[in-house]
């Protein structure tokens, strides 16, 4: 039925509803190996991405693909792809391994795999109880269980540290890494970069869904440009002098210091010298891959894309 | 297909909702079998003690004879089917409310497999609420009818397959409905209203356009007509000659006026849930599950 390779495809996927676009013209492709977070802010698309994937959402544009074929041409779903989606529904009366059970049997694994399952995710002391009971950490690990029934080649989760506690983040980390180096494929969607930051490879960024960057974190990380902020005596003087020297990206910030792209720190104290211009403070800013990830889906509902620093400008940024 | 069969018999079993509407099922049944026996000695009584002989001498038995309880019958498996079809009702609109309709379509081939296999499982169901109906009618009647007023062994036998039937019917449409309207309160309420009330007032008015063989052709109308028909054909064969007004009057008090054969009428509803059940997953199958 499946190719059996483990990739994800996404091609110019575009989703309606109605008036709204929640998703538009999405391309990305996740490959076996490596954890990929799929990252954007609230109401970017990425549940309805991934109900795409899944074959619960119908697209009106474009293809989704696990292992070469849409969702409902995998056969048995169940043992290619497992899933934890946000607002995914438990019987309140049945209890977790009645649960697991009954979708034990819909994929056709052994009942034993159902408790193998609790226990994985260490829900073994609470498999008699009722789920209506559960906490949300609870149900969230009981939904990770679900999702490992079949033993699935293809990992995809909705926000799926969502009520987890810090052990439990830390136990998903460590588990998500190495189910990923057993040569699966796993994607994790969140809308905070630095809840994954620690376990994805890969990430694809989406804001008012579209793709706005696409790669390993490591490239992410490296695109970020360094920026020197010097207090200077004249600040006309020495942005004059720096340009000269051919340094185009300087700008004035709102507390009258310069912001200078593409040189070090050293670089802009020597141009003052030169030019006689005292320097009361300089600092080379460190911008962290959170303000990136900002910078990236900001603007959701503005309606336009937004200049990197015009953005903090607007934040208060100093 | 089998493992989804296995899947969805496990949904019923692991919740409460199976006896928790048996019960009311079983205790309406026993309830009309018991009305029954004591409406049909009450006109049994009436019938022998005062001058209505002209009607047994054109039935051709004596009012002691006459098997009433088979109208009772009939129509306490009528209205105790109801519950099935709304034990059925809530398999899929059930699912979606508690969201719980995802993971389902995550571990099936496909939502048609999804919903046959449902089908399936509660087809069985049906059965089993039909013979529990049968049952706690039987107990009912025997315990308050005369025994010249119960039917023979071949009625029986005829009145279970029909009640089994009439179950199996009442819940693939109660699961077309709950696919068709994917919402548990609107199903039921909607269900309820129809089969209660709306198509009662439908009857009168065809009875009162004269039009009354448009009523078998209705849902409530024929899934009655099933039980109805063989009832009264049960009654007819041990009554001698009955004139055709006689018999109309005979099938309305059965609950089956302006009723086909019970095996058309059994057709006639197969075929409006067979309808119900096309819609309903036209719209499962085109539905966003968000
Ligand atoms: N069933 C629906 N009907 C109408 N609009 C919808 C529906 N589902 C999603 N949307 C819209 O689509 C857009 C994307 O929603 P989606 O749930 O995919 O975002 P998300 O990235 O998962 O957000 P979050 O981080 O809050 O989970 C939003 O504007 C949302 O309002
Ligand atoms: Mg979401």
């Amino acid at each position: 039925m499946h190719d059996g390779s483990g990739l994800i495809a996404v091609q110019n996927l575009t989703k309606q509803f109605g008036s709204v676009t929640a998703v538009q013209n999405l391309s990305f492709t996740v490959s076996p190996g490596s954890v990929t977070g799929f990252l954007g802010p609230n109401g970017a698309g990425k549940t309805t991405t991934l109900r795409m994937l899944l074959g619960l959402v119908k697209p009106t544009g474009g293809t989704a693909t696990i292992n070469g074929r849409p969702f409902h041409q995998l056969g048995q779903p169940g043992r290619v792809v497992g899933a934890v989606l946000e607002a995914q529904g438990f019987h309140p009366a049945r209890s977790a391994r009645d649960h697991l059970r009954v979708y034990a049997a819909a994929i056709g694994v052994p009942d034993a795999q159902a408790d193998q399952v609790l226990g994985l995710v260490g829900l073994g002391t609470a498999a008699d109880r009722k789920v209506g009971g559960f906490s949300l950490g609870m149900k969230q690990r009981l939904a990770l269980a679900t999702a490992l029934l079949g033993d699935p080649q293809v990992l995809v989760l909705d926000e799926p540290a969502n009520g987890l506690d810090p052990e439990g983040i830390a136990w998903l980390r460590t588990f998500l890494q190495s189910y990923a180096r057993m040569g699966r494929t796993v994607l994790i969607s969140s809308h905070l970069l630095a809840e994954v930051e620690q376990t994805v490879d890969q990430v694809v960024i989406i804001s008012r869904g579209q793709t706005m960057f696409y790669g390993p974190l490591e490239q992410l990380r490296q695109s970020q440009q360094q920026r020197v902020l010097v207090q200077p005596s004249d600040v006309n003087a020495l942005a004059m002098a720096l340009r000269n020297e051919g340094v185009q990206t300087i700008e004035q910030l709102p507390d009258g210091r310069l912001a200078v792209s593409g040189v070090d720190s050293k670089h802009v104290a020597d141009s003052a010298l030169r030019a006689g211009v005292s320097i009361y403070g300089i600092q080379e800013e460190q911008v962290d891959l959170e303000r990136l990830f900002f910078q990236l889906t900001s603007g959701q509902y503005a309606g336009y894309a937004p200049a990197p620093y015009q953005q903090q400008q607007q934040g208060g940024w100093a | 297909m089998g493992n989804l069969v296995q899947a969805e018999l496990r949904k019923t079993t692991t919740t409460g909702l199976w006896w928790g509407l048996l019960i009311p099922t079983a205790v309406l049944a026993l309830g009309w079998g018991l009305a029954t026996g004591l409406l049909g000695q009450f006109f049994v009584d009436f019938a022998s003690s005062s001058d209505v002989d002209e009607v047994s001498d054109f039935l051709g038995v004596s009012p002691d004879q006459w098997k009433v309880s088979l109208f009772g019958m009939a129509r306490a498996i009528n209205i105790s089917t109801i519950f099935p079809m709304i034990f059925g009702a809530m398999a899929i609109s059930g699912e979606i409310n508690r969201r719980t309709i995802t993971t389902t379509f995550l571990t099936a081939p496909s939502r048609m497999h999804s919903m046959l296999a449902k089908m399936l499982v509660y087809v069985l169901w049906g059965a089993i609420y039909g013979l529990v109906i049968m049952l706690f009618v039987s107990v009912g009647v025997v315990l308050t009818s005369e025994s010249g007023q119960l039917p023979d062994a071949g009625g029986w036998a005829m009145l279970t397959l029909v009640c089994v039937l009439s179950s199996i019917l009442m819940t693939m449409f109660g699961v077309g409905v709950g696919a068709l309207i994917p919402n548990v309160a609107g199903t039921v309420v909607l269900l309820l209203l129809y089969f209660l009330v709306i198509e009662n007032v439908l009857h009168g008015v065809l009875a009162y356009l004269e039009v009354p063989a448009v009523i078998g052709f209705l849902p409530n109308g024929s899934i009655n007509g099933l039980t109805g028909s063989v009832a009264v054909d049960l009654f007819l064969s041990t009554a001698g000659v009955v004139p055709p007004e006689i018999e109309d009057v005979l099938r309305a008090i059965a609950g089956a006026g302006g009723a086909l054969d019970w095996w058309w009428s059994g057709l006639v509803f197969l075929a409006w849930s067979g309808i119900v059940f096309a819609g309903g997953w036209a719209v499962t199958q085109a539905k966003d599950i968000t």
